[in-house]
């Protein structure tokens, strides 16, 4: 929706915008993409885009498993929702680069770790292509007229304060991505309807158990902290935790946090409140 | 025959690395009950919320056998693998896992056909009151009022105008061999019938209460309280049928106002007094369906 | 034996020792659920029959035991293959061999119980091979062919063998009928080349993003193109086994030195047939072309007969508003380039009946545009009162 309302801004000032999601069935917390193309001519191309001016990073726990340069021009801009400032963020190359405590700001104004709205006037301010006024417009009329005008404001606020406080600068280069393997059979190679038992493949096992190899931990805003002395081994959290990512060690519960997406279940049912959640700071 | 947390394997026939949204219960759902189901089972998942979140190809949660093929079919799709795995000599336990949107709705008609032929497997119902999968649209299991992206709080309708369907009646008055309702806040009773309906032949109905924080707009954190409160105010109700006969119902100790199920979700905030009455109503009928009398004391 | 279309079609999923049934009645199927319902209760068959509560649960649960493992087999008509239709898709993008003949009936409205090709002619693009048959004998000869067909490893295909409601469905005529053993000798067990077994498990029809599913595409038509070998393979094998021969995707009849051939499916090449002999006689160079398989459509063996001919007629009982028949619409693709008029014939549509006078009439048309080098009209119905052929 943030890409749709950054669209919307920029038709506000007289441009053609495009925006869409990367089609696909969508999850709270999981990653996705969308795109936006604001031109001063109709836009007639209906791909995805591939050579960005800018690139919007929500969550930061993206940089260290994707190349999130990849394909941005030479003198494009990536703004990144972090503590951190530019100079303190390693990417693949330098590159212009801005920064903003997003999180924060959201949990503070909004409640929720939500950060799109907050994005909105960083990118704003980054990329100088729409005023805040037209952010703040927009970001009313979508979000006003969905969630009432109060949270709007809201919304709007966040935007603000995220556009005030945002660092630009650069980043730092040379960090290395190795590229994750993909399974792309040809069609001799696919199994005849795609139905797979458990494959060890050059991209590692597929089918039948394979999901593991999808870290959810990115997801995670808080974390969950066990007390050892406190936990009595009673499994609760083993049996609630909807990952099932949590295992007992000498009857103590053990969080794995390659899995953990921070949810809280375990901390609000522990009979002995051995769980605190915490906010992640990575 | 009592199972206990402490009994069940720590392998997951359903692992790790799935993508349901944070706080999500079905995937607590499905991950129990296969530890009590075993190794010698076949899935069918209906489009549904499980059918995303279990895996996007070539990836997959499941570690069993697996199958999909479309939404409206759950019951159909079950009684021909159990066929086909009888007539080849074998005895694996086949069961179905579908949501609400493909229980109450569109997949009523293959479920009703399955039970009233007693084929012999289970249906599982995983209830989160909407199509959450396509984007939290109503169902006939939604309750009156509550917010959906088909029954939005407009200037003139505020949310749903309909009560919630009662499918367990309807799936117990089908006299199957055995019936239950279920929430993942009481999970003694959870296991306990899970193992019942494993170890029961003929056609089997579990029917799980599961709170959905992405669409009911709570805290993630409280996906079991909710579970618990919607027990205890009457909204859900704990119990099982044999041959349709109701063989043990749960009673909680206290009854707590609707009020108190519905403040800390989001889909109930635009509730009005009389809103809140006619939701009311709508559990004080219930309770007294189930349990013959409300109680006497004045909940607190 | 002497039996009906619908008996034969249910004898031959009895000899072919199918491991589970799923099926719903539905006029003018229903003497083939009833007649396998009585195999069963007779205990001719240990099959496994899944009396379901609809024609969209029979296809779906049909999938779900293939995919288990088991020979499956079902049978519908008209608004129950409607009722399929989403599930057709699955049978075969999943590469399981069902065989499910179906009775040609209209598919409303009005509501009507006579044959039309409006019912299968829709399913042309799901994925599953289709074949007409012409008499009874072949409704259940196609059965067994199907499953050696569909079931063959480079293929693994569904099979819909169709037959013309009342004409076959509830006509009685002399059919031989092989043994089961005969049959068994000829057609192997089931291999599944994939299937839901907890001692080795797989996942079958998963949710897929678009980097998979265009390669699962093309191999559906990699194996419906090589359908059309083993076909002929398939029904040389079956000509020497049994001595009937079908030819194949095509029958040619009298086309050696026909100055025209008129294309037909289902039983109007019967009547056809007679007609050919007619004109023959009178010393008009007539032949006949029956399309038994309509997928894979032979392009090759139509154009084939079309090189040798002046002008081709196509007989449709079904049509694609707007555009024209289907057999007509593919036959004129496999044609594209060749100088030669094609004219397409619609007839018999709702069920009404096709005589030898309208075939006649097909023919004549199709001369005179050999003649005169061009159709005079490319559409043409017959029959149809206010309607000018």
């Amino acid at each position: 929706m943030a890409a749709q309302t950054y669209a919307l801004a920029a038709v506000m000032e007289d441009n053609y915008a495009v925006s869409f999601p990367f089609f696909g069935a969508e999850r709270r917390g999981a990653p996705v993409m969308a795109f936006t193309r604001v031109d001063k001519d109709v836009i007639r191309i209906k791909t995805q885009i591939y050579e960005p001016d800018y690139v919007v990073v929500l969550d930061e726990t993206l940089l260290e498993t994707v190349d999130v340069l990849k394909g941005l021009k030479e003198d494009g801009m990536v703004v990144i929702n972090t503590a951190r400032r530019p100079d303190e963020v390693q990417l693949s190359r330098e590159v212009n680069c801005a920064t903003v405590d997003a999180t924060s700001i959201s949990l503070e104004l909004l409640g929720r770790p939500i950060t799109n709205t907050s994005m909105l006037g960083a990118l704003a301010r980054a990329t100088g292509e729409v005023s805040m006024e037209s952010i703040e417009r927009a970001i009313m009329e979508k979000f006003g007229g969905k969630l009432g005008t109060e949270a709007g404001e809201k919304n709007a606020r966040a935007a603000r304060k995220a556009y005030q406080d945002l660092q630009v600068g650069m980043c730092r280069g040379g960090k290395d991505f190795v590229p994750r393997k993909e399974w792309l059979p040809t069609v001799q190679e696919m199994p005849l309807g795609g139905s797979i038992g458990a494959l060890e493949t050059e991209a590692g096992l597929v089918g039948i158990g394979s999901f593991v190899r999808n870290k959810t931990g990115d997801w995670r805003t808080f974390i969950p902290h066990v007390d050892h002395d406190k936990c009595i081994g009673c499994r609760m959290c083993w049996f609630y935790c909807p990952e099932g990512c949590i295992t007992m060690e000498d009857q103590k519960a053990v969080i794995d946090f390659d899995y953990c997406k921070g949810c809280g279940i375990c901390a609000q049912e522990c009979p002995v409140d051995a769980i605190s959640m915490e906010r992640e700071r990575r | 025959m009592s199972l206990n947390i402490k009994d069940l394997p720590d392998e997951h026939l359903f692992t790790p690395g799935h993508t349901a949204c944070p706080g999500c219960a079905a995937p607590i759902v499905v991950r129990n009950l296969m530890k009590v189901f075993g190794k010698d089972t076949i899935v069918y998942a209906p489009a549904n919320c499980l059918l995303v979140f279990g895996g996007t190809y070539p990836y997959i949660a499941w570690k069993v056998p697996y199958l999909h093929e479309a939404f409206e079919n759950t019951g159909a799709c079950i009684s021909g693998v159990k066929r086909a795995v009888k007539k080849l000599g074998k005895d694996s336990l086949v069961v179905g896992i579908a949501g609400d949107g493909g229980t109450y709705d569109i997949g009523i008609q293959a479920l009703s056909g399955a039970a009233e032929r007693n084929e012999d497997v289970i249906y599982v119902c995983y209830d989160n009151e909407a199509y959450m999968n396509t984007g939290i649209q109503r169902s006939g299991s939604t309750p009156f009022g509550a917010a959906t992206t088909t029954t939005p709080v407009g200037k003139k309708i505020p949310g749903k105008t309909q009560n919630k369907k009662n499918m367990a009646e309807i799936m117990r008055a089908h006299e199957i061999p055995y019936m239950a309702t279920m929430s993942i806040a009481y999970p003694k009773d959870f296991l306990r019938k899970a193992e019942k309906a494993r170890d029961t032949r003929g056609f089997r109905y579990l029917h799980v209460f599961s709170p959905c924080p992405t669409g009911w707009r709570h805290d993630p954190a409280l996906s079991i309280e909710m579970g618990r409160r919607a027990v205890e105010s009457g909204m859900w109700t704990l119990y099982e049928a044999e041959y349709g006969r109701i063989t043990d119902i749960y009673k909680p100790k206290r009854k707590i106002p609707v009020k108190e199920y519905i403040r800390d979700q989001g889909r109930f905030r635009h509730f009005t007094e009389e809103m809140v009455a006619k939701l009311q109503e709508y559990a004080d009928h219930k309770w007294k369906q189930m349990y013959g009398s409300l109680p006497e004391e004045k909940p607190e | 034996m002497v039996v009906t279309g619908d008996y034969s079609a249910a004898y031959g999923a009895l000899i072919c020792d199918v491991d589970v049934v799923a099926a719903y009645p539905i006029t003018p199927q229903t003497f083939i659920v009833e007649d396998f319902s009585e195999f069963v209760a007779d205990g001719l068959t240990d099959a496994e029959f899944v009396k379901v509560e609809s024609e969209h649960s029979a296809m779906s649960a049909c999938i779900a035991a293939q995919a288990a493992g088991a020979r499956t087999f079902t049978a519908t008509a008209s608004q129950g293959l409607a009722l399929m239709h989403e599930m057709l898709f699955v049978a075969a993008a999943l590469h399981l061999p069902i065989v499910m003949p179906v009775v040609n009936r209209t598919l409303a409205a009005p509501i009507g119980i006579w044959c039309e090709y409006n019912d299968t002619m829709p399913e042309r693009d799901t994925g599953w091979l289709q074949v007409y048959c012409e008499t009874n004998q072949e409704v259940l000869d196609m059965v067994i062919q199907s499953y050696k067909i569909g079931e063959h490893r480079d293929v693994m295909l569904p099979v819909m063998p169709s037959m013309d409601a009342f004409i076959l469905s509830h006509t009685v005529e002399p059919v031989h009928a092989p043994s089961t053993d005969e049959v068994a000798d000829f057609l192997p067990r089931y291999q599944p080349q994939a299937i839901l077994d907890t001692s080795n498990p797989m996942t079958i029809g998963s949710f897929a993003p678009p980097e998979y599913i265009q390669e699962i595409r093309y191999q559906s038509e990699v194996t419906m193109q090589k359908a059309r070998e083993v076909i002929q393979q398939v029904n040389d094998d079956f000509a020497q086994t049994f001595g009937r021969d079908y030819h194949g995707l095509i029958e040619e009849y009298r086309t050696d030195d026909a100055d025209v051939v008129l294309i037909t499916m289902g039983t109007v090449t019967g009547t056809a047939r007679e007609v050919v002999d007619d004109m023959r006689r009178e010393g008009k160079k007539v032949g006949l072309v029956k399309l038994r398989f309509f997928r894979p459509f032979p392009l090759q063996e139509l154009r084939r007969v079309a090189e040798n001919v002046e002008a081709m007629g196509v007989y449709d009982r079904a049509m694609s508003f707007g555009s024209g028949g289907p057999a007509f619409i593919e036959t004129r693709h496999a044609l594209y380039g060749l100088d030669i008029p094609v004219v397409n014939f619609l007839a018999g549509l709702g069920g009404r009946d096709v005589v030898k006078e309208d075939v006649r009439l097909m023919f004549e048309k199709t001369l005179k545009a050999a003649k005169e080098g061009r159709a005079e009209n490319e559409t043409v119905w017959i029959g149809t009162r206010g309607v000018k052929p």
